[in-house]
């Protein structure tokens, strides 16, 4: 009888201390990479070495991708097609592969998200921070440059007109997201979780939170963007935001931000402050969010009803500060301390 | 008596495995922020112990930046990178998002505090 009671408490006794010891402990990085600053918290199986490895993999990953992606920077495959003046070059498996996705999206979108605005966002100078306002004549000569179906891509060779570049700023986090989210698949099968948070404006859920919770990720108030106006519940999902206050400057009392209308060569003024996608592509939702912010609250409605096989729900917030949501997140969103009393308009 | 000793030993396990819980329950209740620049630790700050508001200043070759503690938050007042972005965020009080600036990689980030947000977006 002693016997059986001293067995039980050792059972207690085990169980408590696994729940004191060995609640897992993420490994978390901080990388500089892709023009922002990125955050990853790993909780990997019980093999910590293994998960620090993913770890190190991750970021050198990233330093790859800006190497390939990079506009600025001189050697990678982007500013190589950018100075190719309308001859083929060849790009590397990666490149490719995230070109023929973002140009999807440009063509699904109609052009509202264009990757070939390169030369626009110069001449504003959002790659240099040397800001600038360019003429009214400037701007239509700029545009007119901007048009996606003119970039010709044939496996991994791509041809370009003389006086169009790329920039895959709107599109090149999601895909490094996603690229991310399928290693940590691959190398925890079953068990995986993780967030990675590439710079805020995207991030992907790999998984739930171990325990099965689900993550819960703050969306930033674009009027004030030091609070968190919502909350979004993600379980194995990506999330990506596009917002006039992300990166802007202000000249005779007018802000100008860096998300510019494909069509005007200026930027985007469609009536809305931020545009947050969930998707489970993080690449979706990066251009997406990008292409609906240009489009506007009306036309990206409708684009989202007219395009479920890209399986996205949004969230619009206004200039005004009226906040709009798609009936798809039902469940998955709720509105955060401080904004409870805000109306939501569902959209359906 | 050898009865007597396992139950000890069971008992001071559980004793043990309490206080651990306790403590680690007590860590995540203080808000503590990290200053960083590149990944390495420059400050470390408890900010539910700070009793007087003071600044402070980090420099470098890339530039500097000034950075004001009060009780439970924490903010970047002034810095001379070219876009201001630090500068603009304003105060942080929790663990949601960091204030990153970019061009002096530096960063700083609150640890423990609660919070019920896993991260941010926008």
């Amino acid at each position: 009888m002693k016997k059986r009671i001293l067995c039980a408490l050792l059972a207690v006794v085990l169980c408590a201390c696994a729940l004191a010891g060995c609640s897992r402990e993420p490994v978390e990085s901080t990388t500089f990479a892709m023009d922002t600053v990125m955050n990853f918290t790993l909780y990997g199986g019980w093999d910590r070495e293994k998960t620090k490895e993913t770890r190190d993999w991750m970021t050198s990953r990233l330093a790859y991708c800006d190497e390939m992606f990079s506009a600025t920077d001189e050697n990678s495959d982007i500013a190589q097609v950018n100075r190719a003046a309308g001859q083929p070059v060849e790009l590397k498996n990666p490149t490719a592969e995230l070109l023929s996705q973002a140009l999807e999206l440009c063509r699904v979108t109609d052009g509202a998200l264009d990757i070939t605005a390169y030369p626009a966002v110069k001449a504003w100078g959002f790659t240099q921070e040397e800001h600038r306002v360019p003429s009214e004549e400037e701007l239509a000569e700029l545009a007119a440059r901007i048009d996606y179906s003119a970039v010709k891509l044939d496996g991994n060779t791509i041809t370009l007109p003389e006086g169009v570049e790329i920039d895959l700023g709107a599109v090149a986090k999601g895909f490094a997201g996603d690229w991310l989210a399928q290693q940590v698949r691959n190398i925890y099968p079953g068990e995986d979780s993780a967030l990675l948070d590439l710079g805020q404006s995207t991030i992907v859920a790999v998984g739930s939170k171990p325990g099965g919770k689900p993550w819960r990720i703050g969306v930033v108030d674009p009027a004030q963007p030091e609070s968190y106006f919502a909350v979004v519940e993600l379980v194995d999902m990506a999330m990506g935001t596009s917002g006039g206050y992300q990166r802007y400057f202000e000249q005779d009392g007018i802000t100008y931000w860096h998300i510019l209308d494909p069509d005007t060569a200026a930027p985007a003024r469609s009536g809305l402050a931020s545009v947050t996608v969930v998707a489970p592509s993080a690449l979706t939702c990066d251009g997406l969010s990008t292409a609906l912010f240009v489009m506007g609250l009306e036309e990206g409605a409708a684009f989202w009803r007219n395009h479920p096989e890209l399986e996205f729900d949004v969230i619009f917030v206004t200039e005004d500060g009226e906040i709009y949501r798609t009936a798809g997140l039902e469940g998955r969103f709720s509105l955060a301390e401080g904004y409870t009393d805000r109306e939501v308009t569902l959209l359906e | 008596m050898k009865g007597k000793v396992v139950l000890f030993l069971l008992l001071a396990a559980v004793a043990a495995s309490a206080a651990l819980l306790l403590l680690r329950g007590g860590e995540e209740d203080t808000p503590v922020a990290r200053i960083t620049r590149d990944g390495v630790l420059l400050e470390e700050i408890d900010l539910n112990k700070v009793d007087q508001p003071y600044t402070l200043t980090f420099e470098d070759e890339s530039g500097s930046n000034t950075i004001s503690v009060e009780k439970g938050r924490i903010r970047v007042s002034a810095a001379d990178c070219p876009d201001r972005v630090c500068v603009n965020q304003g105060w942080i009080a929790d663990g949601t998002v960091p204030i990153v600036c970019l061009p002096h990689r530096l960063m700083v980030e609150i640890k423990g505090g609660g919070g019920d947000l896993d991260g941010g977006a926008g």
